[in-house]
């Protein structure tokens, strides 16, 4: 099964992305135009550094000698220039330039308005009717910088955002979603069998209506099986008392009646009247089995249930019953007792029944939960064994038996979520037959 | 003993009745509650028989109202109910033995015996008195190696003696003990079964403390 995703991470993660993007997106945005702006700004001092500069250059042309020699402007001081500029004739003759200028970035000829080469933005203007021409260069490097620092200075706040995003939502869905998580909560620790309704106050609006269902549903499962249960133990009382009734007159008679036909007749009755009472009673234990009713409300304890279910058989059993249980610790699973003891029973008459009568038959029950009850006797072939949880299957015994002990064992053994495993010879013995179950125990969260 | 039994299914009560009597006990039987509570205010018992399920309440309530005043008398408790929880919930109302029906009479007569024994204060059903070797769960006495004889109401009276062995009994706590509710009891009968005890165990077996009763004797 894919495992679930979790609301809160998906809100979390889902939220944080949302919000990243839409940064990016404006910051992309707010970036284009402020770089379009700073084309402007840094276009229009481009133009007006060369409208300044022209004048003075012409003056300073006229003026001079007429020497051919273009002259390089010196500096007041030394100094890194930022615009330089190139004062040609229509000819391209050099006539004047700035002390850094480099021609390679100027164009061929001068031109006039704005223009871009590989590296610079330049603007060109011209005076005495074009026959002198300045264009002065402003490296695009400088642009890129600026619009770089101002991109990075709108990113930069995005690294903070995503962790506190991140951070933000999860707290806050967790505080949304605090009654949904008391809610899974309170389910996750109450027992298997637990079907009183889920309280749990201010869940969300999305959710209440789901609880109210869950709580409506858990109140009929509960009525059911009790209504089961309650038909169960009714009819298992209308069955025994007229049993119990026609066996006590008939053992009656059976002392009362001259030894003869009659007391042999009555004898028979008798017999048949104890037929028909164990196989009732097996009936009635394989309808619990497979009825809805097997796991409990609260967790109980398997060894004092293991030892009052032996003491109980020890009474006919007597010698060649042996329990053992894990010390004075409790063995806690959420089985419904009477569930258990029947399966136990079962398991118990089946060794007692069909093992060595002259060998004990030893129940024994570890801290684990594993329940292990093992008769010596021949042991099985593995065919057999295998059919053996069938109903009504007797292996090659000659025991007196219905033949369903060991179904209604394995059939609780299914409905309470425990492993059922057979074992001919029995682990530990050249021969004989083993039972395990394996419970699933309580965890210590589940206890009232 | 004197025993009450409290089971409303007419056919299953009078059987019981038949076999406890035959085992030489007096029993009273009542098919309600509200019958067996007039009962037990005017006769002291020495074993209840309780069916959990009657007409007018449970068993159970009545058991646990019984224990709650303090009344200690053994109880038994004869049900259809099997399951474990009902079989816990019995035990722990203060029921002594929990038997479920449909049972073998004869279980219930060891069952009865065996409670007895336990009320006794003596567990062990092997007894030795003077000469006599008894055996409470067989029901049967040895002298001097020879097996005795008793019918069940000579046992019965033998037995009110053994589980009291230094109480002085009288006569009519004995009638009480060998004879239920309405019976018709010769005036001399519990002098004819004395004498019949001592005739069959010894003469010393039984004193007679004149105007006052019989103990058991001195071994």
């Amino acid at each position: 099964m894919k495992a679930a995703a979790s609301l809160q991470k998906r809100l979390s993660l889902g939220l944080t992305l949302m919000l990243s993007v839409l940064w990016l997106v404006a910051t992309v945005t707010a970036g284009l135009v402020v770089q379009g702006e700073l084309n402007e700004a840094f276009d229009s001092a481009l133009e007006e550094t060369a409208q300044r500069i022209l004048p003075l250059a012409v003056l300073e042309i006229i003026n001079r000698d007429a020497s051919d020699a273009a002259q390089h402007i010196a500096a007041l001081q030394a100094h890194n220039e930022y615009l330089t500029y190139l004062v040609r004739d229509n000819n391209g003759k050099i006539l004047m330039q700035s002390h850094d200028a480099d021609l390679a970035v100027f164009n061929p000829l001068p031109v006039e308005g704005f223009s871009n080469t590989a590296s610079h933005r330049l603007y060109g203007a011209s005076a005495l009717r074009e026959s002198v021409f300045i264009e002065v260069a402003e490296p695009l490097k400088h642009r890129r910088e600026a619009a770089l620092d101002a991109s990075r200075a709108l990113l930069l706040p995005l690294l903070g955002l995503i962790p506190l995003s991140l951070l933000g939502c999860w707290f806050l869905v967790r505080f949304s979603l605090r009654s949904v998580l008391a809610y899974r909560h309170a389910i996750e620790t109450r027992g298997a069998g637990d079907l009183s309704p889920i309280e749990v106050a201010n869940l969300p609006a999305e959710i209440d209506p789901l609880a109210a269902a869950v709580n409506h549903l858990l109140e009929r499962l509960r009525s059911a099986l009790e209504a089961e249960r309650s038909f169960t133990a009714n009819s298992a009382h209308e069955l025994r008392t007229p049993l119990a009734a026609t066996l006590a007159q008939v053992q009656r008679l059976r002392r009362e009646a001259p030894a003869g036909p009659l007391q042999v007749r009555a004898g028979q009755i008798e017999a048949s009247l104890r037929g028909l009472a164990r196989l009732c009673e097996k009936l009635m234990q394989l309808a619990k089995a497979e009825g809805g009713g097997l796991l409990a409300a609260s967790p109980q304890d398997l060894a004092l249930l293991s030892s009052y279910v032996v003491e109980e058989l020890g009474r006919t059993a007597g010698e060649r019953l042996k329990l053992s249980l894990p010390g004075s610790d409790q063995v806690l699973s959420n089985i419904d007792p009477d569930a258990f003891a029947i399966l136990l029973r079962n398991l118990i008459e089946n060794g007692l029944k069909h093992g060595a009568s002259d060998q004990p038959v030893a129940v024994s029950l570890s801290s684990s939960g594993l329940l292990c009850i093992s008769n010596a006797g021949p042991a099985l072939p593995a065919t057999v064994l295998a059919q053996l949880s069938g109903r009504f299957v007797r292996g090659n015994s000659q025991a007196e038996g219905s033949g369903l002990g060991l179904a209604i064992a394995t059939t609780i053994a299914r409905g309470v979520g425990a492993s059922l495993s057979l074992a001919s010879p029995a682990p530990g013995l050249p021969d004989g037959f083993a039972v395990s179950v394996q419970f699933v125990l309580s965890s210590p969260a589940s206890l009232p | 003993m004197r025993v009450l039994l409290i089971e409303d299914t007419a056919g299953l009560g009078q059987a019981v009745r038949e076999q406890i009597s035959d085992d030489g006990h007096a029993v009273d039987w009542v098919q309600r509650l509200d019958h067996a509570e007039a009962s037990v205010r005017s006769t002291g018992y020495d074993l209840i028989l309780l069916d959990l399920q009657l007409p007018d309440g449970q068993g159970l309530d009545f058991l646990r109202q019984r224990r709650a005043a303090e009344d200690v008398t053994p109880v038994i408790i004869l049900t259809a109910r099997d399951q474990i929880s009902d079989r816990i919930a019995g035990l722990n109302a203060g029921a002594d033995d929990y038997l479920v029906k449909p049972f073998d009479l004869f279980e219930l007569s060891a069952r009865v015996a065996a409670v007895a024994r336990r009320y006794s204060g003596n567990p062990n059903p092997q007894l030795q008195l003077g000469a006599l070797h008894i055996d409470l769960s067989a029901r049967t006495v040895q002298r001097a190696g020879l097996t005795v004889d008793l019918t069940a109401r000579e046992w019965a009276l033998f037995e009110a003696f053994i589980q009291h062995p230094n109480a002085l009994l009288s006569k009519a706590q004995l009638e009480d003990r060998l004879y239920e509710f309405g019976a018709e009891i010769e005036s001399n009968a519990i002098e004819v079964y004395i004498s019949r005890l001592r005739k069959k165990l010894g003469r010393e077996l039984i004193e007679t403390v004149r105007g006052m009763g019989y103990r058991l004797g001195p071994v």
